[in-house]
This record gives structure tokens, C-alpha cells and sequence, in this order.
């Protein structure tokens, strides 16, 4: 799981907070950070790598956003949690309904 | 970049029993068992707690923000140790008449960047174990199928 394990650092996990408000050059990226630049640019390095924001060149600019893609497992695990929790709900709300009926 | 429009999870399910009936399985304890979990404390009001142990081993506890007989709950939504914290996301319910029975929408909120971020650590952690148990494999010692054969 190449995207949870470049999410596990602290300084990543900032980033990715900061990109989610909006595309950003790796400029205004750095500023939120004291650490060096070629740092922050590594740090976008390996978020690039785990696919979990994209990047575009704008001029002399490299802009980055989140991928909404990286979000997609969570959303796909909920989503298959609820499948099976409500098709257990109408079993027994179907199960308690003939009850009633007889 | 705005990521909302994909931030929820959405499901509809149509049951064949009135809302009166559906509702019950939101709001009662033994009812909720029926469905999720091996343990259930509620207390079915604004505000109020409630804390569902759904597997034997994840606890899944939030509060109720609203609570409307026969045709709308919702909760808050997440599980004790991750991957998804408690408070972070929002579950609402609502339950429709559809001729004899009920068509129930789901809808769980919060599933986004913003909110989920921060906890993608604990989903390293948890997402693998419960996505085994959740799929029916092997469930190994956790007892999520006492939760499957209701």
C-alpha cells in the first residue's frame, strides 16, 4: 500500500491538508514549511509517486492538487460496509414484518 | 479543486416493511443487533450517545443529531480506534413509504479529504482487517459472523 505508507509521515499528511483547499505551485507549498524547499519538493516527490496528488505545469510554474482518486478505497470500504449491514436490516425488518402479518 | 460532489458514500434500499417497522432497527437496541453488532447501548435522542460493538472487536460510537419517527435518523459516525474517528463523519437515514413497504436512503457523510486525511494512518491499520472480515473471508478469530448469520 504504497499511498497509506507515503501518507504515515507528518509533513506529507500537511501537504496533502494544505492541497485540499486548492491546486498550489510548490512555492506557496514551501512557504507553509521550515524546512528547505528541495525537502518539500521530495515530500511532493513521493506523493506524486503514490498517486495521491497529480501535477501540471503552468509556465515556469508545477502546480499540485489532491487526487480525489486516493480517496476512493475509503469510500469503496464504506460503501461495501453499508451493502451488507443494510441487506442484514431488510432481512430482519422483512422477517419481523411477516410477524406482524400473521 | 473541489472534492465534495464525491464525498459521500450514497445507498437506497427498497424493504418490504412500513417505515413504523424500519425505523424500529435505528432506534432499539436488541433491534439493532438483528443487523450490526454484538453489543448495542442508544440512546435515541439528539444528542444522545450511542456505542455498537459490530464485529466483537470494532466499536463503532457516535451521537444522534436527529432523531424523527418513521422517516429520518441521523448519526454521527466512527469507529473507536479508526479508521475513522468518532465525530469525523455523519450518517443520515431517511425512510420513505413506498406502497407497502419502505425505500431507505443512506447517505454517509464526510468521507472526504478534508475530514479523512488526517486519520489515513489509522486506515493503514484497520482498513486491511476489516475489509477481510468484511467481505466474508477468513475471519480468522474476530467474530464478525455472529454478525452475518443474525
Amino acid at each position: 500500500m504504497d499511498a497509506l505508507r507515503a501518507i504515515a509521515e507528518p509533513r506529507r499528511q500537511q501537504i496533502l491538508r494544505l492541497l485540499v483547499d486548492g491546486e498550489m505551485p510548490a512555492g506557496r507549498i514551501a512557504e507553509h514549511f521550515d524546512v528547505s524547499r528541495p525537502a518539500v519538493s521530495q515530500h511532493l516527490h513521493v506523493l506524486l509517486e503514490a498517486g495521491l496528488v497529480s501535477e501540471r505545469k503552468l509556465g515556469r510554474q508545477r502546480l499540485y492538487q489532491v487526487r480525489p482518486e486516493s480517496l476512493e478505497q475509503l469510500r469503496q470500504f464504506i460503501g461495501e460496509f453499508w451493502d451488507d449491514a443494510l441487506s442484514r436490516l431488510s432481512r430482519a425488518a422483512e422477517a419481523e414484518q411477516r410477524r406482524r402479518e400473521v | 479543486m473541489n472534492v465534495s460532489p464525491t464525498d459521500a458514500v450514497e445507498r437506497e434500499v427498497r424493504i418490504a416493511a412500513p417505515p413504523e417497522v424500519v425505523f424500529q432497527y435505528f432506534v432499539d437496541p436488541v433491534k439493532m443487533m438483528e443487523w450490526k453488532g454484538t453489543e448495542a447501548y442508544l440512546d435515541p435522542r439528539p444528542g444522545g450517545a450511542y456505542r455498537v460493538n459490530v464485529t466483537g472487536r470494532e466499536i463503532v460510537r457516535g451521537e444522534y443529531v436527529e432523531v424523527v419517527p418513521y422517516s429520518r435518523v441521523v448519526f454521527t459516525w466512527g469507529w473507536e480506534e479508526g479508521p475513522i474517528t468518532p465525530g469525523s463523519t455523519t450518517v443520515e437515514v431517511t425512510l420513505t413509504p413506498d406502497g407497502s413497504g419502505t425505500l431507505l436512503h443512506l447517505r454517509h457523510l464526510g468521507l472526504d479529504a478534508e475530514g479523512q486525511v488526517s486519520h489515513v494512518q489509522g486506515w493503514e491499520h484497520y482498513l486491511p482487517r476489516l475489509a477481510i472480515a468484511a467481505s466474508g473471508g477468513d475471519p480468522g478469530v474476530d467474530p464478525w459472523t455472529q454478525v452475518q448469520a443474525p
